[in-house]
């Protein structure tokens, strides 16, 4: 029971560093645990990668995550990981990502994520990437990520027809 | 919890008992419900203490062992330079602030494995050849260097040195676990892993704080170190002049020492006794009562000898001019028995300092000239490390020294 509100505490203080990281954090849209993959797929100019964290929608109203944008990349686009034809394939998530009003959703390798293409270089473990995330239902935030070294999330990329 | 164990009982007693549960068997449950809610917070207790990952000194060092221990050394890659580095210890610190606090970290692929606390340190040192690596010779403590070589060194390659060390430790061996594997997954764009050795002590409440463990030769080990929180141990460890970056941090020497108990065994008590200068019951010096007693290094026995022989390893390691200190954190390690029945046994011992050359080595010099309990070990492995000083909240361990 103690070790619950020890882990309720931490958990709180991480949601409290990650919001009161981000200065501009609209209320009732809370943002953590946020990171960028470093893979093969992101270790050169014009490759692409995946971000990640968990968004908790706060208030009464459905949120979605609609689009992004970033430095690091000529492209932004919010991706879903679906089985297709019996391979695990990505591709754009129309209509963005839903948060229900008082829910979370986990934006994770293997599944949904805001993906990041044409790296204009190299993405270096360690390094912090600032993008902008565009809502529908909530003000727009910039958050600023580390990236990190996973060996999740390796997906077969399925352009748009 | 609670609500679950009594249901269980109450289930169980009501099963096995039937008609039987009046006024006395009442008595019994709720006798049995307070130890089960003490017993089970017993349990707990162990997985939910924690240890602060900021502070003046990083953590792992002033503090009471922890049951389980991973020293990871680490070398650099030839791409790695003091950006990588800056990088490298932004993820480890970020990593640190997460697993000292019983949370997975971030891109964790095993976050069942963040049970809680568990007293989780991790402690990261600079070795003398990163500095050179990376140019920052001017910056490295005078005093870091690789070791001489000694006499009674058998090293290996394969147990010594390293650039950067991750000393992890922790009182439930997933914990460690788990923290070793996500720090060195961190840790792999920027370095390959040199070596890792595992060791232990005591099960938490086996030995009370304070009380000096026992190595596996059967002796208390560790009487004379700094108390912990004392002046004396900041005096002794913590550096406060030279480079800002090292301030507030410490020089450690890791040695890897192999026992070789199946000769060790061959002595009767006194025989091992004279050896270490310690009686092995209490750990109390020859001629004294208790472990805290100071050795009469001049007291001679009806036999004209002295009590606390010439070659006892405690007069040999004793200084012999002021400053000859440091702290010892010994570790056991255990890796195997050959077929003939040897065990693969030691210490994984740790020296902390301000000073190497001034603290240290006047003593080991002295045991490598004659000490008599070198006929029953031997060092295999062998590193030092600058151990830089603690961060504040979101600072990147020896940011000052790679920016």
């Amino acid at each position: 029971m103690n070790n619950k509100i020890v882990k309720t505490l931490s958990a709180i203080a991480v949601m409290v560093a990650a919001v009161s990281g981000c200065s501009n954090a609209p209320a009732g849209l809370e943002i953590t645990d946020g990171w960028v993959r470093v893979s093969e797929f992101s270790d050169h100019k014009g490759g692409m990668t995946g971000a990640f964290a968990t968004i908790t929608n706060n208030t009464d109203k459905d949120v979605t995550l609609v689009g992004g944008s970033s430095e690091i990349a000529g492209m932004t686009e919010i991706h879903e990981v679906l089985m297709l034809d019996g391979e695990m394939k990505m591709q754009a998530k129309e209509g963005g990502i839903v948060i229900p009003a008082g829910e979370s959703v986990t934006l994770e390798p293997g599944g949904l994520h805001v993906m990041l293409m044409g790296l204009k270089t190299a993405l270096l473990g360690g390094e912090e990437v600032t993008i902008n995330l565009d809502f529908e239902g909530a003000k727009d935030m910039t958050v600023t990520w580390p990236a990190k070294t996973s060996l999740a999330g390796d997906e077969e990329y399925k352009p748009a027809e | 919890m609670s609500k679950l164990s009594r249901r269980g009982f109450l289930v169980g007693a009501s099963a096995s008992t039937g008609a039987l549960v009046g006024a006395s068997a009442g008595a019994m449950v709720g006798a049995s419900l307070a130890t089960d809610a003490a017993s089970s917070a017993a349990q707990t207790a162990v997985l939910a203490k924690s240890e602060p990952y900021v502070g003046v000194h990083q953590n792992g060092i002033e503090l009471e062992l922890q049951t389980f221990t991973n020293f990871v050394a680490l070398e650099i890659k030839n791409s790695t330079d003091k950006n990588a580095m800056l990088r490298w210890m932004s993820l480890i610190a970020g990593d640190i602030a997460r697993l000292t606090q019983g949370d997975p970290v971030i891109a964790d692929a095993q976050p069942q494995l963040a049970l809680g606390p568990a007293r989780l340190t991790v402690t990261v040192g600079f070795g003398p050849n990163l500095f050179s690596k990376l140019g920052l010779e001017g910056k490295r403590p005078a005093s870091l260097k690789e070791l001489p070589a000694f006499k009674v060194d058998g090293l290996k390659a394969e147990f010594s040195g390293g650039d950067v060390l991750l000393h992890v430790s922790a009182d439930d061996p997933i914990v460690l676990s788990h923290a070793v594997r996500r720090l060195i997954a961190d840790s792999t764009e920027f370095a390959s892993v040199r070596w890792s050795q595992q060791g232990f002590s005591n099960a938490q409440g086996v030995t009370p704080n304070g009380v000096s463990q026992r190595n596996l030769m059967g002796q208390v080990d560790g009487t004379d170190n700094p108390a912990l929180g004392s002046e004396d141990f900041a005096n002794t460890v913590w550096i406060e002049d030279g480079p800002d970056w090292i301030r507030g941090g410490t020089l450690m020497v890791f040695r890897r020492i192999a026992m070789h108990l199946n000769t060790w065994d061959k002595l009767g008590r006194q025989a091992k006794e004279e050896v270490i200068g310690r009686k092995l019951d209490n750990g109390a010096p020859l001629g004294g009562h208790s472990e805290r007693d100071v050795p009469d290094f001049n007291a001679v026995g009806p036999s004209g000898l002295k009590v606390i022989p010439e070659f006892a390893h405690i007069r040999r390691a004793s200084p012999q001019a002021p400053g000859q200190r440091f702290f010892r954190r010994p570790f056991n390690y255990e890796v195997g028995v050959a077929a003939d029945g040897t065990p693969d046994v030691g210490l994984l011992w740790t020296a902390y300092q301000r000073d190497i050359e001034k603290q240290y080595l006047p003593v080991q010099r002295r045991l490598d000239q004659f000490d008599l309990l070198s006929q029953w070990t031997t060092p295999v492995g062998s590193a030092v490390f600058a151990i830089p000083a603690g961060v504040a909240e979101g600072e990147i361990i020896g940011a000052k020294l790679f920016s």
